[in-house]
Formats: C-alpha cells, sequence, structure tokens
C-alpha cells in the first residue's frame, strides 16, 4: 500500500485556480503550505469532521468552483451523518477524498476501533452514488475527472499506508492567516 | 441571508417553513448540528451568508466547533436556537437543558440575546447578523415557541 503523500502530490497537481480546497487537520493541513496548490486552500487545524460540511457550505454558494475536501477515516468515523447531509443536499460541485489508514495520525497514531468498515458500501448506503476507491497515485487523475463530470456529489476512497515514522512537517500557518488569505 | 442550516425542532419549524419558501435562501436541512455550524461557515467564506437554525440541546453540541473552528478562525457565524426548557415550555424533559443553556453560552463567551417578543424581532435578527459579522464570531438569537406563534 502506498504511503499518503504520493497520493496528495498527484491530486495536488491536478487543481486549478477555478478549485477549492478544503483541508481535514494533520498531515494534510500540515503539508499543503509546503506544496504549490494553484487553488485557493481552507487547511483547519482542529474541528475534526468539519471539512466535508465546510466545503458544502462553499460548494453550494460558489457553484461555479469545483470544490475538494479532504477528510480522514477517523474524522468520519466520527460524523458519518455529514454522508446523508451531503447526500441530500446533491451539490454538483463537491469532491469528498477520504484518506484511509485506520490511525488516528494527529493524536499520536492510535488505532480507530477495530471494525473493518466498508467505506465504500457506507458512502453508497448514504445516498452518495458517485464512489471510487483511488488504490494507486496514477489512478488519482481519472478519478477525479470522473467526479468532476458526475455532476452529483462524489467521494473517492484512498486506502494509504499508515507510516509512525513519517516525517510531517509541523503547522507553519495561524487560523486567522489562512482565513485572510483564502479569497474566491 | 443566503443559506440556513437546520436541525429541526418543534419550536423553529415554523420559521424554517418560510425560509424553504424564499426564492433567495438555500435551507438545508442537515443531520447534526455541527455540520450546519461548518456549512454556514463555508457560505460565509464564500461570500455568502449562512446561518443556523436548531434547538438549544444542538447548541450544546457544538462545544468543540465553536471553539475549533468558529471561534479559532474568527469566523462569523450566526444562531437562531429555540430555548427548550425555560419557563414557557409546558414539556417536562426539556427542562435540564433549559437550565444549563444561558449558563453555557456564557461560559463558552458566546455573545447571545433573548428575543424580546414585545420589540421588533426583524431588527433583533438584523443586530445579531451584524455583531457577528463585525466580530467575526459567534451571536446567539435565544427564541421561544410563543415568539414566532
Amino acid at each position: 500500500m502506498t504511503p499518503r503523500k504520493p497520493f496528495l502530490d498527484a491530486l495536488v497537481a491536478l487543481l486549478t485556480p477555478r478549485d477549492v480546497l478544503v483541508s481535514c487537520l494533520g498531515a494534510n493541513a500540515r503539508w499543503l503550505p509546503h506544496m504549490q496548490v494553484a487553488a485557493p486552500v481552507f487547511a483547519l487545524c482542529d474541528s475534526m469532521g468539519a471539512a466535508i460540511p465546510l466545503a458544502l457550505g462553499i460548494a453550494l454558494t460558489r457553484p461555479d468552483r469545483h470544490v475538494v475536501a479532504l477528510e480522514g477515516d477517523g474524522s468520519l468515523l466520527m460524523s458519518p451523518n455529514v454522508l446523508a447531509t451531503v447526500a441530500a443536499a446533491r451539490p454538483t460541485n463537491l469532491t469528498s477524498i477520504l484518506w484511509v489508514n485506520g490511525h488516528y495520525e494527529s493524536s499520536g497514531g492510535q488505532a480507530l476501533p477495530g471494525a473493518p468498515v466498508d467505506w465504500p458500501a457506507l458512502v453508497r448506503a448514504s445516498g452518495i452514488a458517485h464512489v471510487t476507491t483511488v488504490e494507486t497515485p496514477a489512478a488519482m487523475a481519472p478519478a477525479l475527472a470522473a467526479a468532476r463530470r458526475a455532476a452529483a456529489p462524489a467521494l473517492l476512497v484512498v486506502p494509504i499506508a499508515f507510516d509512525a515514522g513519517e516525517e510531517i512537517p509541523p503547522y507553519s500557518e495561524k487560523p486567522e492567516e489562512i482565513r485572510a488569505r483564502f479569497r474566491l | 441571508m443566503t443559506l440556513v442550516a437546520s436541525v429541526p425542532d418543534t419550536w423553529i419549524g415554523k420559521l424554517m417553513a418560510t425560509v424553504r419558501g424564499s426564492r433567495t435562501i438555500r435551507a438545508l436541512d442537515v443531520a447534526r448540528e455541527e455540520e450546519a455550524v461548518a456549512i454556514a461557515c463555508g457560505a460565509n467564506l464564500a461570500g455568502g451568508r449562512g446561518a443556523v437554525l436548531i434547538q438549544n440541546a444542538g447548541l450544546l453540541n457544538c462545544g468543540g466547533i465553536l471553539a475549533g473552528l468558529v471561534e479559532l478562525y474568527r469566523l462569523p457565524c450566526f444562531f437562531i436556537v429555540s430555548l427548550r426548557g425555560d419557563h414557557r415550555d409546558p414539556i417536562h424533559y426539556h427542562v435540564p437543558k433549559g437550565r444549563v443553556t444561558v449558563a453555557t453560552l456564557e461560559a463558552w463567551r458566546l455573545p447571545h440575546a433573548i428575543a424580546d417578543r414585545a420589540g421588533d424581532l426583524a431588527a433583533q435578527v438584523r443586530r445579531g447578523v451584524a455583531q457577528a459579522e463585525e466580530s467575526r464570531g459567534p451571536y446567539v438569537l435565544l427564541i421561544s415557541g410563543e415568539d414566532l406563534a
């Protein structure tokens, strides 16, 4: 299984200035300031579970932009209700990307409750029909392109290897700086 | 407002029904109150005007996201919250929530007011929205069932 960073690199390379990226807390939010991202970024450093609903509010307000939300399996397990909310709201411009590594990486690498959650099945059962599992970084491009064409809420499940030794940079931006720079 | 995210309550049903009839406001039914807060904040970040319409039980769920999103990033977020369990509420099982709601708002340092139905309710809403925007933070207007009867 591939670690997160090559997937994140592949995703970021596909974004354009017309997209919007909303990141959950943790490794994604910590890597992004060190990457060239063409799209405006709003990165969380707290509030597990807020990335997808925050992105939904942006997507509904700006239907002319495609909004990509990054969320972790630990965060979504805490608030899977958002899947039904997204399905009911039916945004045509929202793609959620779910990193699945079975661990609460930010809090020290503890394992999630040991249930073998079938994420694609849970997402579909919640009413989001466009679900794709992205197995390799090279598969990110066709998966995101299909999500953009779906004209319905889409979710990409990305299984990634958990690496307790990954050297993730620390948070390098203050929340107010992130908010101030976020302009659509 | 351009978007109102809501979890239902009997006391806010009539208001949400009015929102649903609006041509300019997107009424959004959500499954849990923390989502409503994030959705409203997203709408505000994107240039719209989002609000949250929930019961006080749901507001009591929102401590984490108020601290970790609304306060931390200094985002405007206007709430209308039904104050179940106050002295006007005939239903006994709401009483424990009514007992702690205002004290919790004060402990969380959330600017708030209890709607005065003898006054101009629309003006009270406008003041709350303006305060949320000017302070870049939350503002909670507490209402009773009688206010919108």
